[in-house]
């Protein structure tokens, strides 16, 4: 299921990550990586702040919904 | 023989703290050749033979974005002698992902693990011995915020510096992608030193054209790219990628343990509350104002009413000392020594009161600014950016472009200066060309002058000015979305946030000092000459056919008045025609708060206050409260200052973008005002005529760019002519 989805607090492991390729690089680089773990630390109106390999990263709805947990 | 050692590592990792920490003021603040990327150099202290380059932050050496592009190519092309690579303690696992790949360069690499001091304080545990065993480079642990640790890191980087050696990578990926990298290796031409190989077979392997465009001979790999992809079933890229974290993931363990106790930092538990979705704005609001009010009205006004009757008005007293003002110091010297009456009038009148009302507002501006550097060195603006986001995209901008307009509000030069950190290039374009419709402080005695004059100080006038330029950013948007050069979806926002912690002193006074250094500067440039000129051109002129300095009452006949004469043409449709007004506006492109001081001189008072009072009057009899808010409009909107043009045109890196951002500021302000005070006039009076067709055609052409249909566009790319740009370095 897309990140969305998630409710916040809880762990969960990352499947895929979609997208253009740019941002998809992008997101690999700052830990987001098919395995790792994600935690939604807040959100707001879709647009979130999770918590992956121990840094908080802001993304934003769009993005969110391309990348695949469960 | 001098040394050069590069500092490298993740934004917020603390290297700009690290950096000021080593270098102190030894520094040099540039440019990197060709792009609009930071570049700082520094001499380490009491080394003068060891040079600091200080790269910017960056998560990767991927060619994603300008700022990885500019340091891999320092790293690759200059080959410093040693590579400082700070890691964040507290984030060691996405930190190390770019430690891995610094040290593939061949460099010797020394790494500080920065915010101990947090680590510790959390109970978590770094085994430095371990980490330093595994990763083959030497650590050292350092807290850069407190200064300790840094002395034996710098140390250990300046001896492995000496040394010029060559380093080797420790860590290995699976064996797969190791046999496929080695037979990439055995390919590479001998240009390319021994050192280097694993780097740039990597690179190869990942199918990276900026790197192979700068290789000498590029061996075809195709084949080996589709093997391996086709056994690990993923793009090499991404095999890679996941290569360099599942190798963090095996040594992570063994070398950092985690207090498992507390789930939620502190971090997350402010960010719980600054960033709920019922809480975010009200708090952001409270912030705003709170930040405003102590800056506009309480300790910089005071700072500011200081300055501009105390140091540059009637005099000033230091601890019951009285002190003269500096004009009333210069205007006896220049009396005892008998100098000529005309450079009198230039010192005083043109130069001092010229530059000093410039420099009236630095004190509230550095007031607003260590504001904005305390908000963002703590790690709010991060958060700004994010609340703001949602709203932002609705009309084609990020979260990001509001940073930019928020410092904009005190001084648009730094304010486009801060567009920077947006990567977008579009998105970034937008924002530069929007920034200045926001008041910046230097438009505010311009409404403070028409609210006076025309309006009886109404209070809705000043708001409505804010008004206008929001209203002008949102148009904006809208309007330059939907055309050919814009089109297309923002990028996605995704940005990392910061944890909160407490800023020093030291880092938000020199953050505070670096923007309004930049706008002292244009005081001692570009505003001193053009109020030279200016003064010139005003008390200079023909009587009678002979070309003399001329009187107050004479001010009919200057230079200046045939200019103004001549191009006030242009402005009768916008209500105010006559060659005092039109002056006024241009004396306005050279520094917006000249506009108040310009009508002073014109209307015959040689000094007036900030706010024109003196003038009120005078300029009531001379236009209609509807000319004169088209006049406020078009002065709010039309092209910014000198000093904030140089930095559009900075920013943008391209003459032809430059004028379509004044082309547009300005095509724009002249819309805008023409249909104020067409429609106005027809309103206030029931006067029709030609004109009043004209604004309402505008209108609806306004009306149809707004609402036309979207049209998407797949051209989603960074500016490639930026990037390679970096690349001829």
């Amino acid at each position: 299921m897309p990140l969305t989805m998630v409710k916040a607090g809880e762990p969960n492991v990352i499947r895929k990550v979609g997208g253009k390729e740019e941002t998809k690089r992008f997101l690999e680089n700052l830990g987001f990586v098919a395995g790792g773990i994600v935690t939604v630390v807040s959100e707001i109106g879709g647009n979130m702040i999770v918590n992956v390999k121990d840094s908080r990263v802001a993304i934003g709805k769009d993005m969110a919904n391309k990348i695949m947990v469960g | 023989m001098s040394v050069k050692i590069a500092l490298a590592g993740n934004p917020n990792c603390g290297k700009t703290t690290l950096f000021n920490a080593l270098t102190g003021s030894n520094q040099f603040v540039g440019n990197w050749p060709g792009v609009t990327v930071e570049k700082k150099e520094g001499k380490l202290k009491g080394h003068k033979d060891v040079i600091i380059m200080d790269l910017p932050g960056i998560y990767s050496l991927s060619p994603y974005t300008l700022e990885e592009v500019v340091a891999r190519n320092y790293l690759i092309g200059e080959r410093p002698d040693a590579i400082l690579n700070i890691v964040d303690g507290t984030n060691i696992e996405r930190n190390l992902y770019l430690s891995t790949q610094l040290m593939e360069l061949g460099i010797p690499v020394i790494m500080a693990v920065n915010m101990m001091d947090i680590v510790e304080k959390s109970g978590d545990k770094i085994n430095i011995q371990k980490l330093s065993q595994k990763l083959g480079c030497e650590v050292v642990e350092i807290s850069a915020l407190k200064g300790t640790g840094i002395q034996k890191a710098a140390e250990k980087a300046v001896a492995i510096a000496n040394k010029k050696s060559v380093a080797l990578p420790v860590h290995k990926f699976a064996t797969e992608v190791e046999s496929v990298l080695e037979q990439i290796e055995l390919k590479l031409g001998s240009d390319i030193s021994e050192e280097q190989k694993r780097f740039f077979a990597i690179k190869l392997l990942e199918k990276d054209d900026k790197i192979s465009a700068q290789m000498k001979s590029v061996p075809d790999v195709t084949e080996e790219i589709a093997q391996i992809e086709k056994e690990m079933d993923d793009d090499t890229e991404s095999i890679i990628t996941n290569e360099r974290y599942v190798y963090i993931s095996s040594i992570i363990n063994e070398c950092y343990s985690k207090n498992k106790k507390e789930k939620l930092t502190s971090s997350d538990k402010i960010d719980k509350i600054v960033t709920n979705r019922w809480l975010a704005l009200p708090i952001f609001a409270a912030v705003m104002f709170v930040v405003y009010y102590v800056s506009v009205t309480t300790i910089g006004s005071w700072a500011t009413d200081w300055v501009n009757d105390g140091v540059f008005g009637d005099g000033w007293s230091f601890f019951g000392i009285s002190v003269p003002s500096i004009p009333s110091m210069l205007e006896s010297g220049l009396i005892a020594v008998g100098c000529a009456d005309w450079l009198q009038g230039l010192i005083l009148d043109g130069i001092v009161a010229g530059v000093g009302a410039v420099l009236g507002f630095v004190p509230q501006m550095l007031v607003l600014f260590v504001f904005l550097a305390f908000l963002e060195a703590c790690g709010y603006m991060a958060r700004v950016a994010f609340i703001m986001d949602r709203i932002f995209r609705k009309f084609g901008l990020s979260g990001k472009s509001f940073i930019p307009m928020l410092i904009g509000s005190g001084c648009g030069v730094p304010g486009i200066m801060a567009s920077r950190t947006i990567e977008n290039d579009r998105d970034r374009k937008m924002t530069i060309m929007t920034t200045t419709f926001i008041p910046c402080s230097a438009k505010l005695p311009i409404v403070a002058l028409i609210a006076g004059a025309l309006f009886n100080g109404s209070w809705w006038v000043a708001p409505s000015a804010y008004f206008v330029g929001i209203a002008a950013i949102i148009c904006s948007g809208i309007i330059l979305k939907k055309t050919k050069m814009f089109a297309g979806e923002p990028a996605p926002f995704v940005m990392e946030l910061p944890a909160y912690h407490m800023p020093t002193v030291g880092n938000i006074l020199r953050s505070m000092w670096e923007r309004g250094w930049s706008f002292i500067k244009k005081a001692g440039t570009i505003i001193l000459l053009s109020t030279i000129f200016v003064w010139f051109t005003t008390y200079f002129g023909w009587v009678d056919g002979q070309f003399r300095m001329l009187d107050d009452m004479e001010l009919n006949h200057s230079i200046l008045a045939a200019i103004g004469n001549t191009i006030s043409w242009l402005f009768i449709p916008l209500g105010w025609g006559d060659w005092k007004s039109a002056v006024a506006a241009i004396t306005g492109l050279v520094a917006k708060e000249n506009v108040v001081g310009t009508f002073g001189i014109l209307f015959g008072f040689a000094e007036v206050e900030e706010n024109g009072a003196e003038i009120w009057g005078t300029l009531a009899g001379s236009m209609t409260a509807v000319a004169a808010y088209s006049f406020l409009v078009f002065n709010l909107l039309c092209a910014p200052c000198f000093a904030a043009m140089g930095a559009i045109k900075r920013e943008m890196n391209n003459a032809k973008w430059f004028w379509f951002a004044i082309g547009y500021q300005t095509l724009l302000a002249y819309v805008v005002a023409l249909c104020v005070y067409q429609i106005g006039t027809l309103i206030t009076t029931g006067a029709f005529g030609f004109g009043t067709v004209v604004a309402f055609g505008l209108v609806a052409l306004f009306i149809y760019l707004l609402a036309r249909p979207y049209k998407e566009s797949n051209t989603l790319k960074i500016n490639l002519n930026r990037v390679a740009g970096a690349k001829n370095m």
